[in-house]
């Protein structure tokens, strides 16, 4: 696969979180890039043409890799639907539910980490 | 490698980090299900931060400095963070207007 546009982008991602549910990581790596060789950056700049800059977005499941760019015109669209997709798929990660001194009722706790717990009516 | 306990210590040194060095620095997150784990890493290929959780409220606040990386990196190192959410609030300003409209 490589270099994708944005949306086939985030349609591949999708898949790779689905497919790596029971078992296998994602990697998401962002870095700002021109996408241009050191040549290229070289001429454009003593030209004095404005380099332009993109973000590069790189997946990988640790067998397949993906990326795309996103343009500085693009990138709110995109980060919206990331953070979409995101949200969507992060559902193994523990809801930290604080009923610290309002009720006991949900009073037992296996952990015990975190709040010291003081009695409340002596 | 070293992690950091702070969620808003990790956030301000990664994005002084990148502010720093625009063209080295890279944000990686790693995601695993199984374990219900994600690590969340910044360098600039001489210093590294990480960051791991598995709360689903990190996961949230992990968006929000998605975005502010988004920012950061697609517009360049200059611009003002309160943009960012500055951002937000435009957006729905807008959609109030729109609102307004129907009568």
């Amino acid at each position: 696969m490589g270099l994708l546009q944005p949306d086939p982008f985030l349609n591949e991602l999708t898949s790779m979180f689905e497919r790596n549910r029971d078992k296998g990581s994602v990697w998401v790596t962002v870095k700002r890039s021109s996408m241009k060789s050191k040549s290229q950056k070289n001429k454009m700049a003593t030209a004095g043409e404005p380099v332009e800059y993109r973000c590069l977005i790189r997946a990988t499941d640790g067998k397949k890799k993906i990326s795309t760019t996103v343009g500085a015109k693009d990138h709110q669209r995109f980060q919206a639907s990331y953070a979409t997709l995101l949200k969507a798929h992060m559902a193994a990660l523990k809801k930290r539910e604080r009923k610290d001194k309002k009720k006991g009722v949900d009073g037992d706790r296996k952990d015990g980490a975190g709040s010291t717990k003081k009695p409340k009516r002596v | 490698m070293v992690y950091v306990t702070s969620w808003d210590e990790f956030v301000e040194r990664s994005v002084q980090l990148y502010k720093a060095d625009p063209q080295s620095t890279r944000y990686c997150m790693k995601y695993r299900h199984c374990d219900g784990k994600l690590v969340l890493k910044v360098t600039d290929n001489k210093e590294c931060l990480k960051f791991k959780t598995d709360q689903a409220q990190d996961a949230k606040k992990m968006e929000k400095l998605n975005n502010i990386f988004f920012a950061l990196m697609a517009r360049g190192p200059d611009v003002d963070l309160s943009e960012v959410t500055g951002k937000e609030q435009m957006e729905a300003q807008p959609a109030k207007k729109g609102r307004g409209r129907k009568q």
